[in-house]
Formats: C-alpha cells, sequence, structure tokens
C-alpha cells in the first residue's frame, strides 16, 4: 500500500511541477485521473472520472488575479479515494470539490509568503548574482510540488481507512444526489469560460453551437470544424 | 491600452550578439516562467529567469548585470502561453542597450508593462477561451465513455499549436520587435483573429451544455391516469434546454460576481436538493 500512496503523491508533484512545463494542461483532471487510474490498476475508472472532474472544473482556470480551487490535489485525491473504495465518479468529484479547496486555501498562503524571498532576489540583482537569482526561482518553485507532495502523502496515510468506511456508509439516494448535481455542476465550468467571451457581437454562434449539438445531434468534433469554417466564410 | 499606443521601440542599429541558441534557451526557460508566482510582484522572478541566458551574452560587467537582473524583477504578469513575444522582444531591446549608451534604459520596463495587459488580453482568449476548450470539448465527450484516445488527443490538440506558437514567438518577438504587432494593429488582424478564435471557442461552448450535461426532469403534470412527463414536452420544443438554462443560470451569477467557490456548492446543493425532491434526475 506504502508503494501505492508513493505513486500517487509522485501524480501530484508531478501535477503541480506545471509551473515548471509551462501550462500545458499536463495537470488537468483529464490527464492526472488516467494515471491515478493505472497505478490502482483500474485505467477505464480513471479516465471516465478524469473526464467528469475536467467537466466540472473546465473553467477552473488561472486568469489574472483569480486562484482556482487546486485541481491538482482535490481530483487526485478524489479519483483515487473513490477508486479505492470502488465508487464511481460521483463520489470522486464529491470529496475533488472540498479537497479542492482546502488544497487552494494553502497555496494562496504560499503565494502571500513568496514575496519574502523578493528581499534576497533584489540583493542577489544588486551583487549581480544571477546563479544566485536561478536558483532561488527554481527553490522557490519547488516548494509547491513538495508541499502538496506532502499534504497528499498525509492524507492518503491517515484518511485512507477512515474514507473508506466513511465512503461504504453512504446510501445509495446520497450517492444519486451527487450524481445529479455532479451532471449539473459543469454549467459552471461553461459560464466562467462565457465570461471570458461572451457578447451580443458573437452571441449568436453560442446558439448556433447549442441547435447543432441539441437539434441536430451533431459530435464535437464537427461542430469544432464549423467553428473553424463558418467565421472564415462569413469574413469573406 | 491598445497596441496603437505601444510606445515605438527606437530604430535596431545594433549588432546581433544573440544566437539562435539564446532565443531557444530563453523559450524553454519560459516554461518556468510561473514557477514562483506570487501575490506581490507576480511573475517578476519567472521573466528574470527566462531572459538571464541573454544578459550574460551582453553584460559582462557587474554593474550592467545588475542593473538589467534589477530591471526584470518588476512586477509582470501575462498569459505564459504568449509571454515570448515579449521576452523576444525585450531581447532585442537589451541587445540595443547594450550596444548604445544613450539608450533610454527606462523604456525597456515601459515597452515590457505596456504590452503585458493587451497581450494577456488576447492570449487568454486564445489558448483558454478557443484552445483549451476545443481541446476539453474532444478530449471529454472520448474519454467520458473511457476512451484513452481522450487524454491523448487533449494534450496534442492544445500543446501542437501552443509550442509551435510559443517557440516562434520567441524569433518573431526578436527579429521584428514592436513593428510587428503595429503592423497587426493597423491591419486589424488581431482584431480579427481574435474574433475568430472566440466565435470558434463559444461554438464549442455552447455545444456542450447540450452534449455534456445529462440533466432532464421527471416530473409529470396532469390528473392521475392521463399523465405526462414534462421532459417530453421540453423535448418536442427545444431539446437539452434544461442544461442550457443552468448554464445561463451560471453565467449570470458570474457576472453578479458570485465567487467561483460559493458557485460550485451552490449548484452542488441545487442538483442534491433537485434530486431528492425529485426536481431533477
Amino acid at each position: 500500500m506504502l508503494i501505492t500512496y508513493l505513486l500517487i503523491t509522485l501524480i501530484v508533484m508531478f501535477g503541480h511541477l506545471e509551473d515548471f512545463l509551462g501550462a500545458a494542461l499536463l495537470s488537468r483532471p483529464l490527464v492526472l485521473g488516467p494515471l491515478v487510474g493505472l497505478v490502482l490498476g483500474d485505467i477505464t475508472q480513471g479516465i471516465i472520472i478524469g473526464a467528469t472532474l475536467e467537466l466540472i472544473f473546465m473553467g477552473n482556470i488561472k486568469v489574472g488575479a483569480a486562484i482556482p480551487p487546486d485541481v491538482i490535489t482535490g481530483g487526485v485525491l478524489g479519483t483515487a479515494f473513490a477508486i479505492m473504495s470502488g465508487k464511481g465518479p460521483s463520489i470522486a468529484l464529491a470529496l475533488a470539490i472540498p479537497i479542492s479547496i482546502l488544497a487552494e486555501m494553502v497555496i494562496s498562503g504560499l503565494f502571500v509568503l513568496r514575496p519574502m524571498f523578493n528581499n534576497s532576489f533584489n540583493r542577489y540583482a544588486e551583487q549581480g548574482e544571477y546563479k544566485k537569482i536561478e536558483w532561488l526561482h527554481i527553490g522557490s518553485g519547488l516548494l509547491k510540488p513538495l508541499l502538496m507532495g506532502l499534504l497528499t502523502f498525509l492524507a492518503l496515510e491517515l484518511g485512507d481507512g477512515v474514507m473508506k468506511s466513511f465512503l461504504d456508509s453512504i446510501p445509495p439516494w446520497v450517492q444519486s444526489g451527487l450524481q445529479v448535481a455532479g451532471n449539473m455542476l459543469p454549467a459552471v465550468g461553461f459560464a466562467l469560460l462565457m465570461n471570458l467571451m461572451f457578447n451580443q457581437k458573437v452571441a449568436a454562434w453560442f446558439f448556433l453551437g447549442f441547435i447543432l449539438a441539441s437539434y441536430l445531434k451533431l459530435p464535437m468534433i464537427a461542430i469544432g470544424g464549423l467553428g473553424i469554417i463558418l467565421p472564415l466564410l462569413s469574413q469573406g | 491600452m491598445g497596441f496603437e499606443d505601444i510606445p515605438d521601440e527606437p530604430a535596431p542599429e545594433r549588432k546581433n550578439l544573440v544566437t539562435r541558441g539564446d532565443l531557444r534557451r530563453v523559450f524553454f526557460r519560459s516554461l518556468a516562467l510561473e514557477a514562483n508566482f506570487n501575490f506581490e510582484s507576480w511573475q517578476n522572478t519567472g521573466f528574470a529567469f527566462s531572459m538571464i541566458p541573454v544578459l550574460r551574452k551582453l553584460y559582462v560587467t557587474k554593474e550592467k548585470m545588475a542593473q538589467a537582473l534589477k530591471r526584470h524583477l518588476q512586477f509582470f504578469n501575462t498569459t505564459a502561453h504568449g509571454s515570448t513575444l515579449i521576452l523576444g522582444i525585450t531581447a532585442a531591446m537589451e541587445e540595443q542597450n547594450s550596444q548604445q549608451d544613450d539608450f533610454e534604459e527606462e523604456s525597456i520596463n515601459t515597452v515590457k508593462t505596456g504590452l503585458m495587459g493587451p497581450l494577456a488580453g488576447v492570449f487568454d482568449s486564445l489558448f483558454w477561451g478557443t484552445l483549451k476548450v476545443i481541446a476539453a470539448g474532444v478530449g471529454i465527450s472520448l474519454a467520458i465513455n473511457g476512451n484513452i484516445l481522450g487524454p491523448l488527443l487533449f494534450i496534442l490538440v492544445f500543446n501542437i499549436p501552443h509550442i509551435l506558437l510559443r517557440y516562434n514567438l520567441t524569433f518573431i518577438g526578436y527579429n521584428t520587435g514592436n513593428k510587428f504587432l503595429q503592423n497587426l494593429a493597423k491591419t486589424n488582424v488581431m482584431d480579427k483573429l481574435t474574433t475568430g478564435a472566440s466565435i470558434l471557442g463559444l461554438m464549442v461552448i455552447g455545444a456542450m451544455p447540450a452534449i455534456l450535461m445529462p440533466i432532464s426532469t421527471p416530473l409529470m403534470i396532469g390528473t392521475e391516469g392521463s399523465q405526462v412527463a414534462v421532459q417530453s414536452i421540453l423535448d418536442q420544443l427545444v431539446p437539452r434546454i434544461l442544461p442550457l438554462a443552468l448554464t445561463f443560470l451560471a453565467f449570470y451569477m458570474v457576472k453578479k460576481n458570485v465567487k467561483t467557490t460559493w458557485l460550485l456548492l451552490g449548484v452542488l446543493v441545487l442538483g442534491f436538493v433537485g434530486s431528492i425532491i425529485h426536481l431533477f434526475a
């Protein structure tokens, strides 16, 4: 079991290394979910849970000053606990949401504390010591993966037994309630994305996408293709 | 502030000291732009970290190096994926500064801070609003059935354009500088690109409630014996109207500045209670 916990901890740390990997989406639930599934011997379940969480945390992106819930720690732990106790996506999301909110607070705390290093950065700059700046940048950057890795390992080590018996005691009506909530939650993500782009000038395209999917039942790839072709045609 | 207002960079009369290799190193280091993200000066140390390969080439004396490092430890924040454009432009300006005694050093940071806002607007909507949305739409619709192609396509659809753009923007920034952006602004290419990208993103988002939110209502109306399912009436009018309505409800809340955390919890409760009282299924 220890090996499993360590591997899951490594997945969380890999997720948080996104800060060094150019925000290339490698930290998203749709990528980390299958990895957790792989470690726990049920990759299909990992993919399905990853897709469900990706959907719910769709608008969970770092734009401007907003620090979103930490879907890396929350998503991986939620997925791991759900698979380990033989539960599905609805349990994973019920765990992922509160855990990711708690983890976000820890990370915000780190972002508040990091300016303490700025004195050192400025002193090194004054001395022209660029090597020290490089190392401090990397070292401070590694704090987040290390801190969240430690918390993940503790959560697994201390929480697994309690979590299993707790999850087993959840009655079916709670589970079906969670499932409905889970199907509804993507609305938040869609809304956050709309907030980025929706205005009267382009609103019609949103409804065109909806109609193509709801009435004509076109798959997503076809709608994406039309989304490229139609604006090209209309702009001449 | 639009792209028209970006201050002119001085005419490039300089020897090329910065090599392609240096710029390639800037690109690789830009991947760690946000490693030391903090609430005081944001991506500042990441910017300095990314510029160091260029600064090392240009400034040999300790004093010059110190000034350059301090310059790039100022507040900085932009979309990480497109940051290489500003890094490239800055590299060109630093190169000129290193060879020209009367170069106004403040202009480097003026250009940086002038660009980071407008470019974040463009690149946020391009990367987060469009590429990420399409990658997620395609990836999720496959992965929700357990298909491993889902996560793989998700990574590729986003990162092939991401890496190509991020890499080339370093060189475009270095070689053409602000002229590139000013020309784009004059010809409205940037506007067209942003509009085109947001149209694509919005069409995919519009399709998402219909495809990816299996919400319906088990409500029945009518008297005992001749009951009609509300859902079948809705389906005849507008199929998938419930997910669409919920999405707009959430959008309204976002517009009202309700915090995401509360919104998530609110919808969680709405779905949960709705299921218990048999309003939603």
